[in-house]
């Protein structure tokens, strides 16, 4: 192919080999960039959500060789008293924790949105305990809650109410974890309203004034309908960790007394990990994934059509 | 019995700022009345002391014939327009409109009524179901106007309603809001940067300046006889010219142009022109020589802008400032509005002048104006 | 707030609710701090002794030794700034190409890669266990970073953010011959520190508080993190309660330290995951 340049002589256009072509192309550039990511991911996830479905459907005690068994596990699950009694535990730890946690922040936060003196403090100390480790959480709440000296129970026997088993009296373990979780948690959704809460436009809230609302009418019909995203969010966010519960079970209970903390993910871990059952342990696992979708999928359409979004 | 009364009303906020500086103003009840300035002049914060979202640091407010200093904005039975609209975004304009009634627990029946009544005259029927998001800024102008005409307010406040709107829409909305105001009379406050709306809405005007009122009275009068060099520079379009001069012996000068006036002491001042005051120059009439540099033909008249021989006048002195900047004899840029057929060449120099009975005359020091 | 009659108290009165949720929120840490200065029998004691005679530091040390510490901190440190160095890289390269590279396959690929974040972790527990096994990473640190080097939700957030940079400058950079990698490095990311930084925080965060997976992997003490490492200490010395909070306090440390110095950064992260 020739083309006449402007001086009158011809140059002449290779067009670049296949391989040149190909080599600095969008295609090659885009897959050489999201390469390592999608190997990492691919090996790390991708594969063990599909090599689980597999285990699942497999008796394996993570050592040697495994045989299928088909739907045996899961079978054996929907009978399994151990594992119906975790997943009333969980649900009902889900139940008070949500709830709890979520209304308690929405509270808070709007508490923590004036301008008195010593605010930056206040927000502070609700923050602090998010960045605690679940761990740390556990132990220390093993002490505040200890049946013989206790801080807890100091402060009962100071105002003359009756000592406290708490962690070791099977009826109370499952609410003392929701305390010491949403005392580890609570900030974390404070944040997340009280953004929401400073994206509220202070006019409107003038404008409620002027049309007669009272603060509280104002709060009711203006504030909380705006905070809609943000409660779905963690609505939804705090059911599916509430739904893995584990590291302050194993800190602090490991799933007793008497079995009245064992959670589905302790039991998955007590499953795979401590009697090697690994098929029936990815069996949990899977039916755990299928519940938080489900549950997820439910709270997101009943948010959906209530729920206002200003876009 | 007036609308709305404010009695040396006094706002400092905290950090110092003095937005309202011992302001009296007294609205008479059904009247329009136009607080206007520039920004930070105070004018926002008045009408936000009359709604109640401010407390005055001093000075009484009455709505009616009570004192509503105490009494929260909910219960001072008033409306207001916000500049931003400040409409619910997660409820329909319907409900909009409902939520002052439905805040006071008004009869559904009523309610209905209400709301149907206020959206046929706004010309918002159709939209009813509509959330903010879907509107147009003018309809949602309108839907807001709905919201604070739908209680019958005994008085009705306006920030900056149509600063937000385009021009075209701006000029239509004027004359909607005048209609209005005429059909339901209610006392009305207006709060507006723009001279323009100042002058075709109300009855009376307020300017404002640094927190203090500087002229109180209906547009023409505040327009023809300005108390100081602030309100002559700030009320008219293209702005009055301000210029440096003299009175010795009984002659008044600024640059080259000169008239007699009897009765005034010899003195430096500030002479006023109004752009529509120059004409091209007749005999016997006090002229100038206008360097024209642009024309801008308007269809119905030019705006000519030029320079002429004086200096240029500092029309908003600061503390123990003068009004007169420190010149070099530099000429002033000036403007002038001819007829069509007047039309000067760019580049050229024409004669203007001007009737003198139509020229302004400000004390140098202290602004005022003097008769 | 509009204008109201006079208060009776001489402070507002929200103070009388956010002052007890403050007590309490603050409380377990102070007695965290206080227990770690006790001796074991004055820890155990009822009542609670609220001022610790001594202030016996020497728990600290003994505790330092009781356990490896030492190695736990390291542990962290690696299993903690390789996490963030691997995530800042890879999902930046990835998100870079979805954001503002059309290539074959891409929206697919975003669309799986993103699927991987609906799937919660105890269902690639076990699979990435025998994985690392596999790799002969067991009860290493090695094996405690390898899975987590690169996550979809960085990768997610990284792409949104790219996006709403403009393109001209790219596009400008281009036509000077940048590569595609030149232009990632020299252009999109310096004016992505704000995304960076939130991501570096949000990973580091969650490596540094990790437990399950430390807990499933890791066998011998000195490979263990601090988390893990922190719950053998109680394993080994579950009554002795003043060396338990002498731990907690030094495992908390530095989390609590970059928190208070970093505050609003911190915070803005954490609000960044609710705006996804």
């Amino acid at each position: 192919m020739s083309v006449h340049a402007p001086t009158g002589r011809s140059v002449t256009y290779k067009r670049p080999g296949v391989l040149t072509r190909l080599a600095r192309s969008e295609h090659v550039a885009g897959w050489a960039f999201v390469a390592p990511a999608t190997i990492l991911i691919a090996v790390f996830a991708l594969i063990p959500i599909g090599w689980s479905l597999v285990l699942s459907l497999q008796a394996n005690n993570l050592i040697a060789p495994a045989h299928y068994v088909g739907l045996a596990n899961y079978r054996a699950l929907a009978k399994d008293p151990q594992f119906r009694s975790a997943v009333v535990h969980t649900l009902l730890y889900t139940v008070v924790f949500v709830p709890i946690s979520v209304f308690g922040a929405l509270g808070l936060a709007v508490a923590l949105n004036r301008r008195i003196r010593g605010i930056r403090f206040y927000r502070l100390a609700v923050f602090v305990p998010l960045v605690t480790s679940t761990v740390a959480t556990g132990i220390i709440f093993l002490w505040l809650l200890d049946p013989t000296f206790g801080l807890v129970n100091y402060l009962l026997h100071a105002v003359g109410l009756p000592q406290q088993q708490f962690l070791q009296d099977p009826n109370q373990a499952l609410w003392c974890i929701v305390a010491m979780t949403v005392w580890g948690w609570l900030g974390f959704d404070v944040i997340i309203y009280l953004a929401a809460l400073q994206g509220i436009p202070a006019e409107l809230l003038e404008a409620a004034e002027m049309d007669g609302a009272s603060r509280l009418s104002a709060f009711r019909s203006i504030v909380v309908p705006l905070l809609g995203p943000a409660t779905l969010f963690l609505v939804v966010w705090s059911t599916i960790n509430a739904l893995q519960l584990f590291d302050e079970i194993y800190v602090t209970t490991r799933g007793g007394p008497l079995g009245s903390t064992t959670v589905i993910v302790y039991y998955l871990y007590q499953q795979a990990f401590q009697f090697f059952n690994g098929g029936y342990g990815a069996a949990i696992a899977y039916v755990l994934f299928v519940a938080i979708l489900i549950v997820t999928l439910v709270q997101l359409w009943i948010g959906r059509r209530r729920v206002y979004y200003s876009s | 019995m007036p609308g709305v009364v404010l009695e040396e009303v006094t706002k400092a906020f905290p950090g110092g700022t003095v937005a309202l500086d011992g302001l009296s103003l007294e609205v008479a009840d059904g009247e329009f009345m136009i607080l206007v300035g520039s920004s930070g002049c105070g004018k926002t914060t008045a009408l936000r002391l009359i709604a109640g979202l401010e407390t005055p640091s001093s000075g009484t407010i009455r709505i009616g014939d009570r004192v509503v200093n105490d009494v929260p904005a909910r219960d001072r039975d008033i409306a207001m327009v916000f500049q931003n609209y400040a409409l619910y975004p997660h409820m329909t304009v319907a409900r909009n409109l409902a939520y002052p009634l439905r805040q006071r627990r008004t009869p559904k029946r009523e309610i209905a009524r209400r709301v149907q009544d206020v959206a046929e005259m706004l010309d918002l029927e159709g939209l009813l179901r509509r959330r903010p998001a879907q509107l147009s800024g003018g309809q949602r102008q309108r839907v807001a106007m709905g919201r604070a005409l739908v209680r019958e307010p005994e008085v009705f406040l306006l920030d900056e309603p149509l600063s937000n709107l385009d021009a075209k829409l701006r000029v239509q909305m004027r004359a909607a809001l005048k209609r209005l105001h005429a059909r339901l009379d209610v006392t009305t406050v207006y709060v507006t940067h723009d001279q323009v709306e100042a002058m075709t809405l109300g009855d009376r005007i307020a300017v404002l300046s640094d927190g203090r009122l500087q002229q109180l009275g209906p547009p023409q009068e505040v327009y023809d006889r300005p108390v100081n060099v602030f309100v002559a520079g700030f009320i008219g379009s293209p702005p009055m010219n301000l210029l440096r001069g003299r009175v010795r012996d009984g002659r008044v000068s600024a640059g080259d142009f000169a008239f007699e006036r009897s009765g005034l002491a010899d003195r430096e001042v500030i002479v006023g022109v109004r752009p529509e005051s120059l004409h091209p120059s007749v005999d016997g009439m006090p002229s100038l020589d206008f360097h024209v540099s642009v024309v801008e033909p308007m269809g119905d008249e030019v705006i000519v802008h030029g320079s002429v021989a004086a200096e240029l006048a500092n029309d908003t002195p600061g503390e123990g400032e003068s009004l007169l900047l420190a010149g070099d004899g530099e000429r002033a840029a000036a403007v002038a509005r001819l007829a069509p057929r007047d039309r000067p060449a760019e580049g050229s120099v024409v004669r203007l002048g001007a009737d003198p009975a139509e020229v302004h005359l400000f004390d140098a020091d202290s602004g005022q104006a003097i008769r | 707030m509009p204008g109201r009659a006079r208060r009776r108290l001489p402070f507002s009165p929200w103070h009388l609710f956010l002052a007890p949720v403050a007590a309490i929120m603050l409380v377990p840490l102070v007695w965290m701090v206080i227990l770690s200065l006790e001796t074991k029998p004055e820890a155990s004691s009822f009542p609670p002794v609220l001022l610790p005679s001594g202030p016996h530091f020497s728990n600290y040390p003994a505790t330092w030794n009781a356990v490896p510490f030492g190695h736990f901190f390291i542990n962290s440190i690696l299993y903690s700034l390789a996490t963030v160095a691997g995530n800042l890289v890879f999902c930046s390269l990835a998100a870079y190409a979805f954001a503002r590279i059309r290539f074959f396959g891409s929206n697919v690929l975003f669309v799986v890669l993103l699927a991987t974040l609906m799937v919660p972790f105890q269902v690639l527990l076990i699979p990435t266990f025998l994985i690392v096994k596999k790799l002969g990473m067991v009860d290493s640190v090695g094996g405690l970073i390898m899975p987590n080097l690169c996550s979809a939700f960085g990768i997610f957030m990284l792409r949104q953010f790219f996006r709403t940079l403009p393109i001209e400058l790219e596009e400008a950079a281009r036509i000077d011959g940048t590569s595609r990698l030149g232009i990632l490095v020299k252009i999109v990311l310096p004016l992505s520190m704000p995304a960076l930084a939130t991501l570096a925080i949000i990973q580091f965060i969650w490596s540094w508080n990790d437990f399950l997976w430390p807990l499933i992997i890791i066998d011998t003490a000195s490979h263990a993190p601090l988390q893990l490492g922190l719950s053998t200490l109680q394993g080994a010395h579950s009554t002795e309660w003043n060396l338990l909070m002498a731990g907690t306090v030094m495992s908390q440390i530095p989390m609590l330290a970059m928190f208070l110095f970093a505050q609003r950064w911190f915070i803005r992260s954490i609000a960044f995951t609710g705006i996804k």
